[in-house]
């Protein structure tokens, strides 16, 4: 007996962009690779906002007592490029990528719930909308993503910038919670009857699992901001200290999800890296069992460590011991998994394509930033080194030498199987060459800025030895990342005019995505093979040695 | 005697931290580029053996992970218990309070009141409590100690160290608003004597000059509600909004360290504060160039 009720496919056509030709179908539509998609251009669309962004905090900060733009506007620059490139960027691009290959990669057809899918979608797509709608309603956000009480209460952030805030965030959220049901229901409902949990692909477990990090920590911002919003609007006193309330409150809040999202964007990006590796390497992953079960080790973890972005708040060092001590456990799971996929090279055939290349680049910059992460760990480093640019050079070797990194890989590779069309390989190179090179100069000195003492969050700093030097050189960095991402959309235009021609599976590689036409018709799979192993193309590419039976 | 200070400590860790790191990552670095030359795809490579895992090996460098970690937490709460050792009753030597954008400082045992540039003395850990009267604030000189926030309704304490003589420099570290950059540190460290002069002359009764000017800024002062904001001892005005400024004049640096203290800065201060630090809380009064004339006098010779 199954624990799980199958949910039996729709009988009739559900709307689609295949479907007719009408153009209120773009926003009818519900067929989960038209939404993977359209989540896909919404994330590459506030990149650029937020890369913008990005390069005017670059250019403010090239030189000293520069005065190019006001602390007023700076403020609100920073905080909407992270709440930009976190809520609106990074997570919609794994989500995208998660809608368009979960039911693919399991031989489904459609996701358990498609309304809720499109609903998940264009709530995102407005809650991203309605703050960036703030610029012209009196002014953006401008206490930090992390939006820290008493300050965005109404004495010191009187304009409405943080109500815009809280509602974006709370629509966005409500989003990811319907996308992250969907991604657990469709994984243990619609897999295709040979598949057992234990055969899915990495990708798929890791979305998997990512879901009920979403599930768990998304209701404690929502609830968090519910709670500011009623201090806002209704002069409750939740987070005001001098009437009752707390200042610390709000930031365990804001921690206890802002950790755990953390790696709600990490896991589906080791997802696309699992993915890329072996196909690249010609070798099934270097330890499945290992790769699968740290990831929910690293879930279950990521709920006890959020005081190490507290350690400098002033708790007892017994508090602080604990959260030191779950704060280096957490590395080590990840650190296991960039073990395996070392593993997974060894004695390999590897083939240097793009999307490898960016792995390549991902194992360097994201052990950078996982290991500068071990630091704020151990209490006394943080104690001198958090809020410094220390800081900022360690999250953007988490969140670009990581994540970034890991949705080019997947966007490279998975590119050919959503459009039928090849990304050509040669501007994906200097796509490559321009942003890795761009992206270490920008971020590395960051870290020797921090130890010298520049603190983050500053709109600009006094002419102090080596200060300028070092900023200077990291604009310049910025300025081949941009460059490289010009090169990158010149490469997605040129390729979207020319005619469909890539194979069903340009990359010979393993799982049941690329077993469809590219890009797959509407009704994902005429008939799915018979999978008897976590490699079923591999099955029926080599029946003479196929993998070990596993159902 | 030789003492390791709580600085010093911190650096310790760091080097141990950075050490083990740079093994790990040269580490990563060296297998993931020595096999990607090696076993580089050929023109006409068949495809490899399919190696599926190695738990011996996964098991084993998991325990060297653990091995390392634990290390670690020996070393953190170690470090961390030698800096972080206040007492149960703390009797702060200097209280020091953080506002937008500026830091106030008192010092209980002498009844001294400044703002800004915070003086202590040398060789000798200080025991500083911290607390913020609006936004949350964080107290961080590098070379003196750890950071610590300040936040409204929590007292914090922290121990300051200086082995030397000198203007040590620090800056706010937890966002604070508009001018969070602005909300700069500079801790002066005297010698014994030195700081107890430096005690003497802070308790010093306000200045009075028979000068006609400074009579009228004086006037001014009053008229043009400054006293409504900032306190000068020995007056009837002790009110605590903005910097007090009974020694005003004795400071080297004004505005949370961002302009140094003199004549051009104090005037283009006064004419419009928005121009010199935006957002600050200070109002242009649109003082006429007499005016300004008068109030500079006036406050130059607060020393």
């Amino acid at each position: 007996m199954s624990l799980f009720i199958n949910i039996p496919e729709d009988s009739e056509q559900l709307p689609s962009l295949k479907t007719g030709q009408g153009k209120l179908l773009w926003i009818a539509s519900v067929d989960h690779k038209q939404i993977g998609i359209m989540y896909l251009w919404l994330a590459l669309f506030f990149f650029v906002v937020g890369g913008l962004e990005a390069m005017l905090i670059r250019a403010q900060l090239a030189i000293p007592e520069n005065t190019l733009i006001s602390p007023e506007l700076y403020n609100q620059i920073f905080t909407m490029h992270g709440i930009t490139m976190i809520f609106l960027v990074a997570m919609p691009a794994l989500v995208g990528f998660a809608t368009y290959f979960l039911p693919l990669m399991i031989g489904a057809n459609e996701m358990a719930f498609p309304r809720l899918n499109a609903f998940g979608f264009w709530i995102t797509l407005m809650g991203g909308f309605l703050m960036y709608f703030s610029f012209f309603a009196g002014g953006a956000p401008n206490a930090g993503w992390f939006n820290y009480v008493p300050l965005s209460e109404n004495n010191y952030s009187s304009a409405p910038g943080v109500d815009y805030y809280i509602i974006g965030l709370i629509l966005t959220g409500i989003g990811s919670i319907s996308a992250a049901l969907n991604f657990i229901t469709t994984t243990l409902t619609l897999r295709s009857p040979d598949i057992k949990l234990n055969m899915v692909p990495l990708f798929v477990w890791m979305v998997f699992i990512n879901g009920f990090l979403i599930l768990a920590a998304f209701p404690l911002l929502n609830a968090g901001l519910f709670m500011l919003l009623i201090d806002r609007q209704f002069d409750a006193h939740f987070f005001i200290p001098s009437s009752g309330g707390s200042a610390i409150l709000w930031q365990h809040f804001f921690w206890a999800f802002g950790h755990p999202e953390v790696y709600i964007m990490a896991l589906p990006a080791f997802g696309i890296i699992s993915e890329v590796v072996p196909v690249f390497s010609r070798k099934p992953i270097f330890g499945y069992k290992f790769v699968a079960v740290s990831s929910i080790a690293i879930a279950l973890l990521a709920y006890s460590v959020w005081l190490h972005h507290m350690f400098a708040v002033g708790y007892s060092n017994t508090v602080n011991s604990f959260f030191a001590i779950s704060s280096m456990l957490i590395g080590i799971p990840t650190g296991l998994k960039v073990i395996n996929w070392i593993g997974t090279m060894y004695k390999g055939s590897i083939q240097l394509t793009v999307p490898m290349l960016f792995v390549v680049a991902f194992l360097i910059d994201f052990t950078i930033g996982g290991l500068s992460g071990v630091s704020f760990a151990i209490v006394p480093i943080d104690w001198q080194l958090t809020d410094t640019y220390y800081l900022v050079a360690h999250l953007h070797y988490v969140f670009v030498g990581g994540v970034i990194f890991s949705i080019f890989a997947g966007l490279y590779y998975w590119f050919p199987k959503m459009s039928g069309r090849m990304l050509s390989a040669k501007l994906g190179k200097w796509h490559f060459w321009l942003f890795v090179i761009g992206f270490n100069l920008t971020f590395l000195i960051q870290h020797i800025l921090g130890i010298i003492g520049m603190p983050r969050r500053i709109y600009t700093y006094p002419d102090l030895p080596n200060w300028e030097l070092m900023n200077v050189l990291s604009s310049i960095g910025a300025v081949f990342m941009f460059a490289g991402m010009v090169i990158l959309f010149w490469n997605l235009y040129t390729t979207l005019k020319k005619p469909r021609s890539a194979p069903e599976d340009p990359w010979d590689a393993w799982t049941l995505e690329w077993h469809t036409p590219s890009p797959p018709d509407l009704k994902n799979f005429g008939e799915i093979p018979r999978v008897y192993s976590r490699r079923p193309l591999w099955d029926l590419k080599h029946p003479d040695k196929p993998d070990k039976r596993l159902n | 005697m030789f003492q390791t200070t709580n600085v010093e400590l911190i650096d310790k860790l760091f080097i141990y931290f950075l050490v083990v790191a740079g093994i790990i990552f040269l580490l990563v670095v060296f297998f993931v580029f020595y096999y990607l030359f090696k076993y580089r795809r050929k023109q006409t490579a068949e495809e490899p053996e399919q190696i599926h895992g190695n738990e011996k090996l996964e098991y084993s460098l998991t325990a060297v992970a653990i091995l390392i970690t634990g290390i670690f937490t020996y070393l953190t709460i170690d470090t961390m218990r030698k800096v972080q050792d206040i007492p149960d009753n703390p009797e702060p030597f200097v209280q020091i309070i953080g506002h937008q954008w500026w830091w106030e400082a008192q010092y209980p045992e002498t009844g001294v009141i400044t703002a800004n540039e915070i003086h202590i003395p040398v060789g000798k850990k200080v025991l500083v409590q911290l607390n913020s009267d609006d936004v949350i604030h964080s107290w961080w000189v590098a070379q003196l100690g750890r950071k610590m926030d300040m936040i409204p309704g929590i007292t914090n304490y922290v121990w300051l160290y200086a082995d030397k003589p000198g203007e040590y420099l620090g800056t706010c570290s937890e966002f604070c608003g508009a001018q969070h950059a602005g909300m700069r540190i500079r801790v002066i460290a005297d010698e014994e004597r030195a700081f107890n002069s430096w005690s003497q002359q802070q308790l010093e009764p306000v200045a009075q000059l028979d000068d006609p000017l400074f009579k009228k800024g004086e006037k001014l002062f009053e008229e043009k509600t400054c006293t409504n904001c900032h306190a000068i001892n020995g007056t009837p005005f002790t009110m605590k909004v903005g910097p007090n400024l009974t020694h005003f004049a004795s400071r080297k640096h004004f505005l949370g360290d961002l302009k140094v203290n003199n004549e051009e800065n104090l005037r283009a201060w006064l004419h419009d504060p928005q121009n010199v630090k935006p957002g600050a809380k200070m109002p242009n009064f649109i003082f006429s160039d007499q005016e300004v004339d008068a109030l500079v006098e006036y406050i130059n010779n607060l020393k």
